[in-house]
């Protein structure tokens, strides 16, 4: 099957084994896991929402929608937890996948730690809109409004 | 047959379902995550108020775009589902002996999800 060369596709390892001794990688194998188990549950159960209740139930998202949504607490926890869980599952694959595509070096600590930066500068946005966003306290839309 | 000749004409050696599986998993995780970073900042304009909130809602609020997030929904799906036979293999070594009905098993699942999935989801576009 292989002809020993890393072609477009990629070749699929033989299955990596399992991380045994204490450490990162072993963190990782069962955070990606546990946390895929729990965005079956938490991603699919938001794209059904967003995507087919709302609009089976006659409603629209818009401001309004999410200041209700938000209005309770149970509707910010399940989107924190989709977020953080989400975002950090995806980081960690995208760096699963740059270490197998790019040889120890450089350019690879430069990919892994420029995709680390941009995943925990996205996290603080969005996990403080879910947490503080206030309808209340939203600014005026431009200068002279 | 004839699909082994097209496939072999792209790379030199014969493709596996295991090779597939395996690169849909990566292609439609790193799809959902580009996808999480622009789903994050448009969200985040729910701070901004009303009007521009309701603007950026605007943007997605048509026929290509929604196409798009058809292919979101089936890449979810796909990952999902690939997702949990995977931790089915790592958690039950005994299944690896049915590694090929698994994955057919996957896709023919997404398959058949996306087709009551992709319906609802452009009725709102359709010209009825």
């Amino acid at each position: 099957m292989s002809v020993g060369r890393t072609v477009w596709l990629g070749n699929p390892p033989a299955r990596k084994p399992r991380p045994v001794g204490p450490g990162r990688e072993r963190f990782w194998w069962w955070f990606m896991r546990l946390s895929g188990l729990a965005l079956v549950v938490l991603a699919l159960g938001h794209m059904l929402i967003m995507h087919v209740l709302v609009q089976l139930s006659g409603q629209e998202v818009s401001f309004a929608f999410v200041t209700s949504r938000w209005g309770t607490p149970f509707w910010r926890i399940y989107d924190a937890l989709l977020l953080v869980l989400a975002l950090v599952h995806g980081a960690n694959g995208a760096r699963v996948v740059i270490t197998d595509l790019v040889p120890r070096g450089s350019v690879r600590t430069l990919l892994v730690s420029g995709l680390a930066l941009l995943a925990a500068a996205w996290l603080l946005l969005g996990l403080f809109v879910v947490v503080f966003f206030n309808p209340d306290q939203a600014p005026a839309v431009g200068p002279f409004s | 047959m004839r699909l082994a000749r097209a496939q072999a004409r792209v790379v030199s050696y014969r493709v596996s379902w295991a090779q597939l599986a395996w690169f849909g998993h990566r292609l439609s995780g790193i799809g959902v995550l580009v996808y999480l970073f622009v789903h994050i900042v448009e969200t985040s304009m729910v701070t901004l108020g009303p009007s521009v909130y309701d603007a950026t809602l605007g943007l997605f609020r048509n026929l290509p775009v929604r196409l798009g997030e058809i292919v979101l929904m089936a890449a979810l799906v796909y990952h999902s589902l690939n997702g949990l036979k995977v931790i089915l293999l790592d958690f039950f070594p005994a299944t690896t002996a049915w590694y090929r009905p698994l994955t057919y098993g996957v896709v023919i699942a997404t398959a058949a999800a996306m087709v009551p999935l992709s319906i609802l989801m452009l009725a709102p576009y359709a010209p009825w």
